[in-house]
């Protein structure tokens, strides 16, 4: 057994140790999750920008595919073709806003990620715990294949694939294949795959489940197995196009792309694609025969295809949109798979808010109007008029209504309000307002980042780790 | 006035109905209907049956409301209520979805039926609370109020460890009753 071989199943040990008040085991989902022999066969890459501080430890580690940007630690940890993205850390100087406390900070901000496995998983945004401000950890934790851990640390924690946790804290919890999480800090709880929960204290409460059996065909895993479903075949199906970035060391420039914009080298574009002012790509995004309206963005494993987004439309991490046309406006979450079909597109009005985790997967066209939210499973007319509501309606709800797996309680007006503002804030983040002078963001920033690789040991003991190194300006 | 104690009143175990753990929802109806119909012969009415476990120890008690909400199943349907619970709905909006759920689900229908029929005893049972023991040496002012304060609708009466017999609310309440009418005068 070589070091990786041991470091692997050493943070196996550790989940399980954090993990055992749930009765939870992760050694049967670890097998191909890491796969030893695949860690040396892929370089680590790290961006170099003026723009963000560059600190970067790494120790006793595999970091296989990987990318990293910012300020961050890892040891005793093994990564896959995993995305580590420091631009929104916070920096020392600032202050930070929680609950009427500002809590200002000494340090810039480090990611410090610990005795952990992530695969294809994204870490990105900035600490939200008040306790740690200047410190985004992720210990003891393992992360199956596109998992988002976003502005969440974490302290022992098992996340499926496709799960997202997002600005919570992660104490010793499971959340399952799909779940989106964002609740300000959860602690020994077991999430359900399907769980969509999303809540504020004071203010609302919003809860659904999808069905676990039609879930089954979209996403899944079962221990001892490697995820499957329609969502994961669909990756699989287009993977192939992203080996010819990370073989090539230069990527021919496309000359279409506006000065004011960001197209990442290792972003897939396939014609016919075309990209506006102010748009932001990052990487591992897939574009196909798309068109990308002003201050628009397609964040990590994001897929576009055959689509047409009007503008300032926010595309979370792993969003996927197909066959479908996007008024302004449009927000859609983490990993929600919008699955139009040629024949049968999708049609989503001005304004509205796709949630986080949805699915619609049609077989005839759809139109959602205008300034609605949508959530959980769509397939036809009466899936979407049981999962949505218009924001006029959903404003006037001052207590609780529930519609078939959607629990809701609180005051619909700020539920809105805070999806509203936190677009606002990412559209502004990302340069979607840039001015030619103003307002710049990361689409105008990234423009300035140049990549370094760096390469694992490639026999003896050591093979698929890479060597101690710290870099920093 | 002339003191009455608790066993003056109690029903002696040997005349109660009683059935042991692991009997079904149905054999205890029907051990309840046999002992209402042997009423007429006795001098006790039987309203509720109590549960005896191996030992012939008393360790639960089944009245007509417990078999009741044993039928009544609907708490649970289309929502799990103890993960509302966890995902921090109030306890206000989880009961609304109870009661609504509850009221929108079928109580008497075949299903159910089939399915309460078979539950058994010590899944419903009310389990004895320490306030629902009385020594069968206690004055009658001590069992009324243990039934007052639990409040409870018969107690279980003790002879040192030992459960002897069951003390009724309604023989208690015709006790005291019956000494108001008589004394109606110098009152």
């Amino acid at each position: 057994m070589n070091e990786l071989q041991k470091l692997y199943e050493r943070i196996i040990q550790r989940v399980n140790i954090n993990l055992r008040e749930l009765d939870f085991d992760a050694e049967p989902y670890s097998t191909g999750i890491i796969q030893p022999e695949q860690m040396n066969k892929f370089y680590a890459f790290y961006g170099i920008t003026t723009d963000h501080p560059l600190n970067l430890v790494f120790k006793n580690s595999g970091l296989a595919g990987s990318y990293f940007l910012g300020k961050c630690r890892v040891s005793n940890s093994l990564l896959y073709k995993s995305d580590i993205r420091g631009d929104e850390l916070k920096r020392e100087g600032a202050s930070f806003q929680y609950q009427g406390f500002t809590i200002d900070l000494n340090d810039d901000e480090l990611i410090d990620i610990r005795d952990s496995a992530l695969a294809k998983t994204l870490v990105h945004n900035f600490s939200h715990d008040p306790e740690t401000p200047e410190v985004f950890f992720i210990k003891d934790t393992l992360a199956m294949d596109y998992a988002n851990i976003h502005g969440a640390p974490t302290d022992g924690a098992f996340l499926g694939p496709f799960a997202t946790v997002d600005l919570t804290t992660i104490h010793d919890s499971v959340i399952g294949t799909y779940s989106y999480i964002q609740a300000g800090e959860i602690s020994h709880m077991k999430i359900d795959p399907g769980t969509i929960w999303v809540h504020a204290q004071d203010q609302f409460n919003f809860y659904y489940q999808h069905d676990p059996d039609l879930l089954k065909k979209y996403a899944s895993v079962v221990a001892g197995d490697r995820p499957h479903g329609i969502i994961f075949d669909f990756i699989e199906e287009h993977e192939e196009a992203f080996q010819r970035l990370f073989d090539a060391v230069n990527i021919e420039t496309i000359e279409s792309v506006p000065k004011t914009a960001s197209l990442d080298r290792y972003a897939v574009v396939l014609p016919n694609t075309t990209i506006a002012d102010n748009v932001l790509i990052s990487q591992r995004a897939y574009l196909e025969n798309s068109h990308i309206g002003k201050g628009s963005n397609a964040q990590e494993n994001c897929y576009i295809i055959h689509s047409k987004l009007d503008g300032f439309n926010v595309t979370a991490h792993g969003a996927k949109i197909i066959e479908s046309d996007l008024e302004s406006d449009v927000f859609v979450g983490f990993n929600s798979f919008l699955y139009g079909k040629k024949g049968a597109r999708l049609h989503i009005g001005k304004g509205c808010i796709v949630m986080p985790h949805t699915i619609i997967d049609i077989d005839a066209p759809l139109h959602i109007p205008k300034d609605h939210l949508v959530w959980g499973l769509i397939r036809n007319d009466a899936e979407l008029e049981q999962n949505s509501i218009s924001f006029d309606a959903l404003k006037a709800h001052k207590t609780a209504f529930n519609r078939g797996n959607l629990h809701f309680e609180g005051n619909g007006y700020l539920f809105v309000k805070a999806f509203k503002d936190r677009i606002d804030h990412i559209l502004d983040a990302n340069g979607a307002f840039f001015n030619g002078e103003n307002n710049t963001g990361h689409a105008q920033r990234n423009q300035n980042l140049s990549l370094n690789t760096i390469q694992p040991f490639q026999f003896g003991s050591m093979k698929g780790l890479y060597p101690n190194i710290t870099i920093e300006l | 006035m002339e003191k009455i104690c608790v066993k003056d009143l109690m029903v002696p175990i040997s005349e109660y109905a009683t059935v042991t753990v692991g009997t079904s929802l149905i054999d205890a109806v029907l051990a309840l209907e046999a002992a209402q119909e042997a009423y007429s012969s006795s001098k006790y009415e039987h309203r509720a049956i109590l549960v005896l476990d191996e030992n012939h120890t008393v360790i639960g008690k089944i009245g007509q409301l417990r078999i009741l909400k044993a039928i009544e199943t609907r708490y649970d349907l289309g929502c799990d209520v103890e993960k509302l619970s966890r995902f921090k709905f109030s306890d206000q909006y989880i009961a609304d979805k109870c009661e609504q759920y509850r009221l929108e689900g079928p109580i008497l229908d075949e299903e159910s039926f089939r399915t309460t029929a078979n539950k058994k005893v010590e899944e419903f049972m009310q389990r004895p609370t320490s306030g629902e023991f009385v020594s069968e040496e206690s004055s009658l002012d001590m069992a009324i109020h243990k039934l007052v304060a639990g409040p409870h609708l018969s107690l279980l009466v003790t002879k040192e460890e030992e459960i002897v017999g069951i003390l009724k609310i309604g023989d208690v309440f015709a006790s005291v009753f019956h000494k108001m009418r008589n004394r109606k005068g110098a009152l």
